[in-house]
């Protein structure tokens, strides 16, 4: 996908949404890359977390809310326990998710849950799923 | 001794044997675990972000009642349940703004449960002072390890033994408090107490791959291969852990490993509760491995432990 870097992306008010959404700071990102070296799940993302804060600094909306990472992370928190700027990317993760979602449909809701899973799949697996990825 | 305990909803159906096999051991160390009246489900995961208040008040309701029943703590096993009634609880108590708004939800609900003739509380404004426990900081700080390895009755000499920790009880270290989140101690102490052997593996603090075993199944089976496969390289007879989401990954799912990686051998898992009630003399067939996929029968049986 073509990226277009324009002063309006940077100095719109998305950066402000990610920020008011997850409580993290985004400027304090210098880029390191720690959280995407712990992150057990960088083999399948398309962008690393690393990479999805500089898209948020830089105001990349449309290509963030078209990843496929934001829907990968897990929350195993080890991006947050490794960050040496102190910033939660899971929220930010998070923040993003809830913005993709709006009020549109589930990006992985109750009817998802194939029949086998539903049998076998602990009871806090399906509440955590639908938490996550839905509304 | 009596504690406050709150099962959360996985183990009262999918992953009964955790419960089944802790509230036996407590009962042999002396501990009784009254399960707490009107419990609901925690929520599963912390609130997504700082805008959703709402989602705390499942958690802080649990925290709340316990309160009002005159105990300081709860003891909870799941680390999900623990990961959210701790951090929700640390929320209330160091935010000044959630609290408030948080308690002004709470007194709406004891007018009107009050007024269904189901008093729950006296309206009285929450803190955040209950204390949340897990199993493992009961076993430890309550019961003590000495206290329970002197209860052994069956030593799990010669059994290897992979700590897994997971996610949950682990971080975000600062609000969980649990332990070292890159070096954590609790699990290989519990494992020497009761006579088993450690088995360190560089993967025990990394994730399963949680919800993900649902909505992206393939990501997930691969942490959990990578996982369970390190473990066994490390010599480990077997893997233990406490969280019912990873025992769905690094257990249950075991059958589509063997499928999916060639080579792949499958390896026991334990919840650290069996283990427990393991040593502390109970019958294998109350320990409830007939939910796992993997029989540890065989491995106990070679080890002279059944």
């Amino acid at each position: 996908m073509r990226t277009v870097l324009s002063a309006d992306k940077v100095k719109g008010d998305f950066l402000k949404k990610v920020e008011e959404l997850s409580g993290q700071s985004i400027w304090a990102c210098y880029q390191c890359g720690c959280c995407s070296a712990g992150c057990p799940v960088a083999e399948e993302m398309d962008l690393l977390p690393n990479q999805i804060i500089r898209y948020v600094q830089l105001g990349f909306e449309d290509e963030l809310m078209n990843a496929k990472t934001i829907w990968l992370c897990a929350s195993c928190f080890q991006c947050y326990a490794r960050c040496p700027r102190g910033i939660d990317i899971s929220k930010i993760m998070d923040a993003l998710r809830q913005m993709a979602l709006g009020s549109g449909p589930d990006r992985y809701g109750p009817d998802e849950i194939p029949a086998s899973e539903l049998a076998g799949a602990p009871q806090q697996a399906l509440v955590t799923v639908v938490r996550k990825l839905g509304n | 001794m009596k504690l406050p305990y709150y099962p959360g909803c996985t183990l009262k159906d999918r992953t009964s044997q955790l419960e089944n096999t802790a509230l036996a051991s407590a009962e042999k160390l002396g501990v009784q675990l009254k399960e707490i009246p009107n419990w609901t489900c925690c929520g599963a995961v912390y609130p997504v972000s700082e805008t959703r208040i709402m989602n705390l008040v499942a958690p802080i309701r649990i925290l709340k009642e316990v309160g009002e029943g005159g105990d300081d703590r709860v003891v909870t096993i799941c680390d999900f349940c623990y990961n959210v009634l701790k951090r929700a609880n640390r929320a209330i108590r160091d935010d000044d703004v959630k609290r408030a708004r948080m308690n002004l939800f709470l007194s709406d609900d004891d007018r009107r449960w009050a007024a269904g003739g189901k008093k729950v509380g006296e309206g009285e404004a929450y803190d955040g002072k209950v204390k949340v426990l897990h199993y493992l900081e009961m076993l430890r700080d309550e019961v003590g390890f000495k206290k329970m390895a002197a209860a052994v009755k069956r030593p799990l000499e010669e059994l290897r033994v992979a700590p897994y920790y997971g996610c949950n009880l682990l971080r975000p270290a600062e609000e969980m408090n649990f332990d070292d989140p890159e070096n954590p101690r609790i699990m290989e102490d519990f494992i020497e107490h009761l006579g088993g052997r450690v088995v360190s593996f560089p993967y025990r603090i990394e994730c399963c791959g949680s919800f993900l075993g649902l909505s992206s199944p393939p990501a997930a089976r691969r942490l959990s291969q990578t996982i369970l496969t390190s473990a066994r390289k490390n010599g480990a007879d077997a893997v233990v852990l406490s969280c019912p989401m990873c025992f769905y990954n690094l257990e249950t799912k075991q059958k589509e490993l063997a499928k999916e990686y060639a080579g792949f051998q499958p390896i026991p898992v334990f919840f650290f509760t069996q283990l427990l009630a393991l040593a502390l003399g109970q019958d294998t067939d109350a320990l409830g491995f007939e939910e796992h996929f993997v029989d540890p029968l065989p491995l106990l049986r070679e080890r002279n432990l059944t």
